[in-house]
């Protein structure tokens, strides 16, 4: 029987599945078993439209799983909102702010933790589709609707094309000219996301298996049930890891853990004169479209909310209070995914913003909104100094 | 929306007063305030007292609003700390004051307009001192930069 802790090297049986699906696709198949076997109802996987577009959706199909194989880089979804009040009974794939939008529903009564299965995936960023399509025709110089597929290695971004050719370009070279992923990744921290049930990812596969293969980490008993599940119906087929990989993807994640916090410092420099004026400045443009609440994945107010039902635009204040209250409430509970600026229909950089007010509050306060069941201090009946 | 906040500043030199919202829970430091007239203690006419029940009811947002209703200042005043009519009302104040005191600093509202103090009801003097010395601090830096166009 597995064991919280353990690690492992595994790879789908199903030969399609483990060419079509990223590193051996060992996550569709695991998704596919637990439907099969009734471990859940639904499994949530996103629906590809083309490479730019995707939509995710609840399905009970097994059919349906095992076609979404394969990784899409530049669909920055978050599927913690989708599962809110719904009361089910689902598996579902998830980056390192997935699962902290799903625990931190699951604090606020909006998701039953004990029936969900939240299968980490590792993740170095996603990008915003409207950027990736702009940067793929001015640096790469090819034409959006030819791609293929995309793959991110050692450091580059690769395109391939329709007629077989790849196309690379290192991040970095990238970033630098303002495309590649998108902000809130670039200084995320949450690069294994052990607050989930069981974390997978490329990182840590070393010899012949490079590439074809995913690291698995179980991170909780739920988690150990779904690896077993999978394995005891014959739909992935694992392996202990050798050393040499385990010792190599702590190494990536100390290295992209370090990148994270370097772009932090470099975004958030403290403003030191007439910081109220830069708020007004960047928030001048809104709209009251409430677009960015609608997608906050740790917003569980509803229709029905303080930051709503507080404010008019007839009152003419020099700030919104709209964004006050929002800027109150998401200080312990910004996860910094980043929807927030990216649904944005003016483009104000609100990640940006909610991160000013969210990383002294959180620093102080010791909280890690997402990360484990604590309650958030709001709510705490003293302050922990 | 669009007028720059310098407009206001030229009033500060020739007698303006500021406006000083205070809230004071009803068990302490409105008593405070009360005891400070019966002592007759001098204190000047800038405070605007806004009783609760508690200082645990003070929302963050009604700070806010207060400041952008034109208030240059916001106190934020109760019960001692294990003196508490609700026995932790004023504990939550605490751990909700954090936040706000974080959130105006970013901001960038001067950490002189948001203050916490508590005041109990024996305490007349040191409330009429408290208001002396923030309409002191808040003359010397002049109008909020939240007010409004056309609120003195």
């Amino acid at each position: 029987m597995m064991q919280k802790g353990e690690m492992y090297v595994g790879w789908s049986t199903k030969d399609d599945v483990r060419k079509r699906g990223g590193s051996g696709g060992l996550v569709t198949s695991m998704l596919a078993a637990a439907l099969e076997k009734k471990l859940v109802d639904s499994v949530v996987v996103l629906k590809k439209i083309n490479e730019f577009e995707a939509v995710p959706i609840i399905t009970s199909d097994v059919n349906e799983v095992l076609n979404s194989a394969g990784s899409l880089h530049s669909v920055p979804s978050n599927f913690a909102k989708l599962l809110a009040n719904r009361n089910l009974k689902v598996a579902l794939p998830a980056k390192g702010c997935d699962v902290r939008g799903i625990i931190e529903q699951g604090k606020r009564n909006a998701i039953y933790l004990d029936n969900t299965f939240i299968v980490g995936l590792n993740c170095g960023g996603s990008m915003h589709p409207v950027v990736t399509r702009d940067m793929l025709e001015v640096m790469y110089k090819i034409k959006p609707e030819d791609v293929h597929g995309e793959e991110i290695e050692k450091g580059k971004l690769i395109f391939k094309t329709k007629d077989g050719k790849e196309n690379a370009i290192t991040i970095d070279e990238l970033e630098e000219k303002g495309y590649g992923r998108r902000e809130s990744c670039r200084y995320c921290t949450i690069k294994i996301p052990n607050n989930s049930d069981i974390a997978c990812g490329n990182w840590g596969v070393t010899g012949d298996l490079a590439g074809k293969a995913t690291f698995v980490e179980i991170n909780s008993e739920k988690g150990a049930r779904l690896l077993q599940n999978a394995v005891d119906a014959g739909y992935i087929q694992v392996q202990k890891p050798d050393e040499k990989g385990v010792a190599m993807r702590a190494r990536i994640k100390g290295v992209m853990e370090g990148l994270g916090k370097k772009w932090k410092e470099k975004i958030f420099v403290p403003i030191d004169s007439n910081r109220l004026e830069y708020f007004r400045k960047e928030l001048e443009n809104c709209i009251d479209c409430e677009a960015c609440k609608t997608v906050c994945p740790t917003c569980s107010c509803g229709d029905v909310s303080k930051c709503t039902e507080y404010h008019s635009r007839n009152d003419a204040y020099r700030m919104s209070m709209y964004h006050l209250v929002r800027f109150l409430h998401l200080a312990d509970a910004c996860i910094g995914c980043g929807q927030c600026s990216d649904v944005c229909p003016v483009d104000i950089p609100l990640t940006r913003l909610y991160r000013r007010f969210a990383n002294p509050v959180q620093e102080q306060l010791k909280y890690e909104p997402g990360m484990d069941m604590r309650k958030p201090p709001y709510f705490e009946v003293k302050l922990n100094e | 929306m669009s007028a720059e906040p310098t407009a206001s500043t030229a009033a500060k030199t020739d007698g303006w007063e500021p406006k000083i919202v205070a809230f004071c829970c009803n068990w302490c430091s409105y008593g405070g305030a009360d005891s400070a007239g019966m002592g007759r203690f001098q204190q000047p006419a800038s405070a605007r007292i806004i009783r609760v029940m508690c200082s645990g009811r003070i929302d963050p947002l009604h700070v806010f609003n207060a400041f952008l209703e034109g208030a240059d200042a916001v106190l934020v005043t109760g019960c001692h700390i294990g003196d508490c009519h609700y026995v932790n009302g004023n504990d939550k104040t605490k751990i909700k004051y954090k936040y706000l005191e974080n959130v105006a600093h970013e901001l960038g509202i001067e950490k002189e307009r948001l203050q916490l103090n508590w005041i109990s009801a024996s305490e007349g003097e040191k409330f009429a001192n408290f208001i002396r010395d923030v309409t002191a601090q808040i003359k010397k830096l002049g109008p909020s930069p939240l007010k409004p166009e056309g609120v003195a």
